[in-house]
């Protein structure tokens, strides 16, 4: 205690050469807090980005495989083609139903890999429906059929309408992600889609253009069939509300057109009895646990799942890499800055403490003669060292609150920009027809949304945010105790080796 | 005879870059409480080396010290304890902490040992003022003293914890004939009225008025005689 006091004194007792050590250390401390603020914070934003994106895949027929069956069919005749549908055999015309979807076993046996945490399968179809008529899309229809174009699409029908299932409502990405609400009813269950039991969600507007409401019926054409027997009453258990088809109206004035109103949610098990492809899905959906697993469970695709080029694995990894390249790029950017200053920091508490040291000498000298130990000189030297580094490291802490934010966004500003011109010069080298490729959405995930939702805002890259953290304080301590370890190591090493005669006798 | 130092067979020899220098050679030396020893000698005889060695600065090659029936030679002996609790230094250039004011120099080794404060610093005012250091002297910085000054600090701070051994390594060499004159006399009433033994090496032969013993050292050999007949 008497060592601490006696450096403590000793450290007010030269307050010049003091002050020139703290501002040294303080520059780069500030610097190095700074820089350390920055990473820690590109850190964490880098993990939290690891939580919602780049943990997601689907397993799906590739786009690939979809162009060759085309252009083998664009490849016949109409005649051809017409021939052959009618020569046919039941077994053809299952395979030509599922050509484009995946078997269950398949996206089952892809789930059972331990890196899967949450799995859903999904089929779309187009179903249409005897007791229902979207009010507004037939009013478009018979406008362009009184219109000079004569009629309207053939493929469009104010009686059919996209139908999409999954194992369970709550989990169907348009109400994860919030573009559509319930406003009424419940989610079917699991448990409806095990007992295929047919229910359906509804929406709102189409609800109340065709009087329905809770607990009436729907009556589904089911694909494939005649008789009795193609027909499904469908229950609504739930009626839902479409957020973004909202937000649309409000903003290109299109009055109440409202294109996602046609989509009804069933259970997966209804679904494909109504398109009649039981044991297929359009898309096995997978949230696994973070992106560092996406290259394992790719691997394990191509070599178990993929099916030559068949079925493809589509991730979000893009996604992820638009988001974090730059946060990425900011923390090692920054840990360089961090080390840069850290080694000056030694440096600089080296060569104070050299010069100091070596200025006092004589001092060490008296204090080994009249009796001090090792210990004590040491502890007072310590002392002093740590108070020099002490009011270096609060003066940088306060410091840093004040300019990492500013030193993060101009790092990522930095990165941004280098990221930008990457961009663009891979956009020009992919040449316009991928770019055109990249517009018409073919390649978006089912966790993305509806087709008619806006491109998930999580595709820009992220701002830093460098908040003040706890750990930043502890990071704080920790320099702290290095620096004056490091510092201590000049005395220390004076102290034992010094020898008070060999100083006492110099004059 | 626990009143007696004494020094038998004791040598010491550097090694320097010409080949080895022997600074001390088998001394052989008795010094008393209550004398003045006087160790007379030509810069270089190894008068210091012999000092710094009864001070346990330097550890010998071979002899011993029995410092009042205690060896301070033998293995395992607390020379700290030796050096902070038996023995006080006198330097010719004062060796005062610049920094400290002449009363932290004094309480300095007293804290050291773990003595009150209080107390430490009421002994090194009284020490103090016995070596004529009084009031606004003593919170001087000791880089702000004159020579004579200092000396009687760095006297004040040898007494601090009471040593039985003064160890004064030429106290008079940076002082004037009238201010070296009044440190040595401290020295001597030290020993008189303290019972210190007080050890003086010097070059200086007017301090052989002082002495009860005396020795010429020379090449790191030593000759003495008894003065106080």
């Amino acid at each position: 205690m008497r060592s601490v006091k006696r450096g403590f004194k000793s450290f007010r007792r030269h307050p010049l050469r003091n002050l020139i050590v703290i501002l040294l250390l303080f520059v780069c401390l500030s610097f190095s807090l700074s820089m350390l603020a920055v990473k820690l914070a590109a850190d964490n934003q880098v993990e939290e980005v690891k939580r919602s994106v780049g943990n997601y895949a689907e397993v799906k027929v590739s786009s690939d495989y979809r162009m060759a069956v085309f252009e083998e069919e664009r490849s016949q005749r109409e005649s051809e083609r017409a021939a052959r549908a009618r020569t046919m055999t039941a077994e053809e015309l299952a395979e030509q139903r599922t050509r484009f979807l995946v078997p269950e076993e398949l996206t089952d046996a892809f789930s059972r890999q331990s890196e899967i945490i949450a799995y859903d399968k999904v089929l779309e179809t187009t179903v249409n429906l005897s007791n229902v008529k979207n009010v507004q899309l037939e009013t478009m229809l018979s406008m362009r059929q009184r219109g000079p174009q004569g009629e309207g699409p053939a493929a469009l029908s104010s009686s059919s309408f996209t139908f999409e299932g999954n194992t369970n409502g709550a989990s169907a990405s348009d109400f994860l992600l919030g573009n559509k609400v319930l406003v009424e009813g419940s989610f079917y269950t699991y448990d409806d889609y095990l007992k295929k039991n047919p229910v359906v969600l509804i929406e709102k507007t189409l609800a109340e253009e065709n009087e329905l409401g809770m607990g009436d019926t729907i009556t589904a054409a089911i694909s494939g069939k005649s008789g009795s027997s193609a027909k499904m009453q469908l229950k609504i258990v739930g009626i839902y509300e479409t957020v973004q088809a909202e937000q649309q109206e409000g903003g290109s004035n299109t009055e109440t057109f409202n294109p996602m109103g046609e989509v009804f949610y069933a259970p997966l098990s209804v679904v494909q009895e109504l398109n009649n492809t039981p044991g297929y899905v359009s898309l096995g959906s997978y949230y696994f646990d973070n992106v560092d697993s996406t290259g394992k469970l790719q691997q394990y695709f191509e070599t178990e799942v993929a099916d030559g080029d068949k079925y493809e694995l589509a991730t979000d990894l893009a996604d992820f890499e638009t988001i974090s390249d730059p946060l990425q790029k900011v923390s090692k950017t920054s840990t360089i800055g961090l080390a840069g200053a850290l080694g000056a920091c030694a440096l600089i508490i080296l060569l104070a403490m050299g010069i100091i040291i070596g200025g006092r000498t004589r001092e060490l000298g008296v204090l080994k003669a009249i009796g001090a130990t090792d210990r004590q000189v040491m502890a007072q030297y310590a002392v002093e060292v740590v108070c020099i580094c002490l009011v270096a490291v609060i003066l940088a802490m306060g410091v840093t609150a004040l300019i990492s934010q500013s030193m993060g966004d101009w790092l990522m500003g930095e990165s941004k920009s280098t990221a930008t011109a990457g961009e663009e010069q891979q956009a020009q080298s992919q040449g316009p027809g991928q770019f055109m490729g990249g517009l018409a959405g073919g390649d978006k995930l089912y966790k993305e949304g509806g087709r008619f939702s806006v491109a998930s805002i999580e595709r820009q890259p992220l701002d830093l945010n460098v908040v003040y953290q706890g750990s930043l304080f502890l990071y704080g301590i920790l320099i702290l105790l290095g620096i004056s370890l490091l510092g201590m190591i000049v005395p220390v090493v004076w102290i034992v080796r010094l020898r008070p005669a060999r100083v006492l006798s110099m004059e | 005879m626990h009143d007696l130092l004494e020094v038998k067979g004791l040598s010491k020899t550097f090694r320097v870059k010409s080949g080895d220098v022997t600074a001390v050679d088998k001394v052989n030396l008795r010094a008393r409480k209550g004398e003045v020893t006087v160790i007379l000698g030509p810069s270089g005889s190894g008068k210091t080396t012999l000092l710094y060695l009864i001070g346990s600065l330097e550890s010998p090659d071979a002899g011993e010290i029995d410092a009042f029936g205690e060896n301070i030679c033998r293995a395992g002996a607390d020379l700290i304890e030796y050096r902070r609790k038996r023995v006080g230094f006198v330097f010719q250039s004062f060796n005062l902490i610049t920094a400290l004011t002449a009363l932290e120099n004094v309480v300095l080794p007293m804290d050291l040992v773990g003595v009150p404060t209080a107390q430490a610093h009421e002994r090194a005012m009284e020490l103090l003022a016995r070596m004529g250091i009084d009031g606004r002297l003593q919170k001087a910085k000791a880089n702000k003293m004159s020579g004579g000054e200092k000396q009687r600090v760095a006297i004040a701070r040898a007494l601090a914890n009471n040593p039985d051994i003064i160890l004064a390594d030429e106290p008079t060499g940076n002082l004037d004939s009238a201010t070296g004159k009044v440190v040595v006399d401290i020295l001597v009433n030290l020993a008189r009225n303290d019972s210190k033994c007080v050890i003086i090496v010097t070059h200086d032969d007017g301090i052989l008025d002082a002495a009860d013993w005396a020795y010429r050292m020379e090449d790191g050999k030593l000759e003495g005689a008894d003065l106080s007949a």
